[in-house]
């Protein structure tokens, strides 16, 4: 994927409507809507600096999102860490986790990356959903379905100052990630996720760029699962579940691969559309399920990108898109193997 | 125990099989599988509902509906995806969850089961289940049939294509339709042996997980050559997994599973690698 052409004052603009959003005094429940929305946006794009930029399909990404959230709930009410604390840790925790996931999954290629993440993911998920070993004050056991609390420092958080601080989490990661996937690093993941054999060739250690890419993606993404956790108040089961992983392939896939800022704008359209509808969670799974077949099979360059390449047939002078012939053609007499 | 999972194991045998037939032919990761297998279950159980109780009768059903789904999805989205490393395995794990949450919708999130049938006692106590009986013989019958369709003439094109996909194609063979008919048949596999398992558990809308997984490890081990090692290694993890779920609890026996397939892809990343491409 190229980088991406976004115009920075759309963005402004975006980000602008954004910030002018609870001005016109909305429903709560909107607001919620909105902050549960940024930091799955966040999610989304740290997704994509794994699966996008680097291109290593990862179907677990929400292990390190949920070890986030869960080491930020137990450090807060068991051990009785502060907060600030309890969330670096988190941070730190999830980065560890990812550098383990990405050590297991350099050697692999194509779907098994998919597949050993997946495994990972639900091993973990299982483990939370069993697992009610923490007992809490009070005496009663903690976690299984139920999830663990959060201990807070404040009593209520408004909805306006949640708001806020979600979308200021979303503008400095997205921040941090877009400029990590232009800087030299990131370059040579994009040139590993295009052909690794041709990167190895050109004396690249695929395997540590690899690992970096998953230690990076998934610090951000424990980042926004630790953000999650304190928003909501507690760690759930959910946080881990293979759902939330394939969420943000989704909303990645729609706003288009490698991007990092089209997974975030698609993250947050489709998440307000879904939630602002209050549809039971089994069927915004399903629409979810259903965007992404239709995007990977009509847009398989994502929307964004199929619009793109249109665009650039339409206003080149005739001339095609860079890529798209080509691909149609493999399609169509179905050589090639994946 | 042991015979359960020897019964469980022999029908998850039929389903790998079609895993493997899917990753030999087609050359995908099917992770849909295990939704078929799920189907099979409800087709079993809304069978039963109707007071047609023996899986006999929902195994050809099951096998029919996944295969003219298994056709659809094959022709409409695996084929023209084929050559996107990215849309694959998230494409056929987005069908997984969707047909999940469907059945969630039709038939709720909770567990339903199908009144198994009197089990028979032999001798010294041995407790023989009907179910097991019924479903471990079709599937060792559907297996020999494959093996035989696959080494006879009707199966020469799959073992072509499976081979070289081009000399196939160049010898006027339709590769893309015969892919998608096998994936559609590989489907239709899975569905009867949910069909035939359904009266061994509780019937919910995530059971086709495990199997999957179960389906994945044997064909990462045992290849895509033999069908006889498929249905041996799916019969020890068959009996590996009721242990699991025996000494433990029924939910470890899928988290050993996910084990089972984190360490192979660690311990043999270049095996499987070599498996998933071009085999010469």
């Amino acid at each position: 994927m190229a980088a991406a052409p976004y115009r920075g004052g759309w963005l402004a603009a975006g980000i602008g409507l954004l910030l002018l959003f609870p001005l016109s005094s909305p429903d709560a429940f909107f607001l919620d809507v909105f902050t549960t929305g940024f930091l799955l946006a966040a999610f989304a794009a740290s997704w994509d600096v794994v699966g996008g930029v680097s291109g290593q399909i990862t179907l677990g990404h929400a292990l390190p999102f949920g070890v986030a959230a869960y080491a930020c709930a137990l450090l807060t009410s068991l051990a009785g860490w502060p907060l600030p604390l309890a969330l670096a840790a988190a941070v730190l925790l999830a980065a560890a986790v990812g550098a383990g996931i990405g050590g297991l999954s350099a050697p692999l290629a194509g779907p098994f990356v998919a597949l050993l993440t997946l495994a990972l993911g639900e091993i973990a998920h299982e483990a939370a959903v069993g697992n009610t070993f923490f007992s809490g004050p009070g005496g009663y056991a903690w976690g299984g379905e139920g999830g663990i609390p959060v201990a807070l420092p404040w009593e209520d958080a408004s909805p306006f100052s949640s708001y806020y601080a979600a979308l200021a989490f979303l503008c400095i990661a997205s921040f941090g990630m877009l400029r990590f996937s232009r800087s030299g690093a990131g370059l040579i993941l994009r040139a590993v996720a295009g052909s690794p054999i041709t990167a190895q060739a050109s004396g690249v250690p695929i395997a540590r760029f690899k690992r970096l890419a998953f230690t990076v993606g998934s610090a951000f993404a424990g980042a926004a699962g630790a953000c999650f956790a304190v928003h909501v108040g507690r760690a759930t089961a959910t946080d881990l579940s293979l759902e939330l992983s394939f969420q943000a392939a989704t909303f990645a896939a729609v706003g288009g691969r490698g991007t990092i800022v089209g997974p975030v704008v698609a993250a947050l359209v489709l998440h307000v559309l879904f939630q602002g509808l209050s549809l039971p969670p089994s069927a915004r799974v399903l629409l979810y399920a259903l965007t992404l077949l239709v995007t990977l099979r009509f847009f398989p360059g994502g929307v964004v990108g199929t619009v793109r390449d249109l665009a650039l047939r339409i206003g080149g002078n005739g001339k095609e898109g860079p890529r798209s012939p080509r691909r149609r053609n493999r399609n169509r007499t179905g050589e090639g193997t994946p | 125990m042991l015979l359960d999972g020897l019964f469980a194991g022999g029908t998850y045998a039929l389903m790998a099989a079609g895993m493997a037939l899917i990753l030999g032919v087609v050359k995908v990761i099917n992770l849909s599988h295990g939704a078929f297998f799920t189907l099979g279950a409800y087709v079993a159980y809304a069978l039963a509902e109707r007071g047609i109780e023996t899986p006999i009768a929902a195994a050809p059903l099951a096998a029919v509906i996944a295969f003219a789904f298994g056709v659809f999805l094959g022709k409409s989205f695996v084929n023209p995806v084929r050559s996107h490393p990215f849309a694959l395995p998230v494409g056929t794990l987005a069908c997984a969850l969707l047909f999940e949450q469907a059945a969630q919708m039709v038939w709720g999130p909770h567990p339903l089961s199908i009144e198994a049938g009197k089990p028979w006692i032999g001798p010294g106590g041995l407790v023989v289940r009907r179910w097991g009986v019924i479903a471990f013989f079709s599937s060792a019958a559907l297996l020999g049939g494959l093996k035989w369709v696959l080494s006879a003439r009707p199966g020469l094109p799959l073992r072509l294509i499976a081979e070289d996909e081009e000399i196939a194609g160049s010898l006027g063979m339709d590769v893309e339709t015969i892919r998608y008919l096998t994936f559609g048949g590989a489907c239709a596999m899975a569905a009867a042996a949910g069909a035939l398992l359904s009266p061994s558990g509780a019937v919910t809308p995530t059971m086709g997980r495990a199997p999957l997984l179960l389906s994945l490890v044997v064909v990462i081990v045992a290849g895509m050559d033999s069908v006889a090692a498929i249905f041996l290694l799916s019969i020890g993890l068959g009996i590996f997994g009721n242990a699991c779920a025996w000494f433990l609890s029924p939910q470890w026996s899928y988290v050993a599973l996910l084990s089972a397939v984190c360490l192979l892809l660690a311990v043999r990343p270049a095996g499987i690698v070599a498996l998933a491409g071009r085999r010469d």
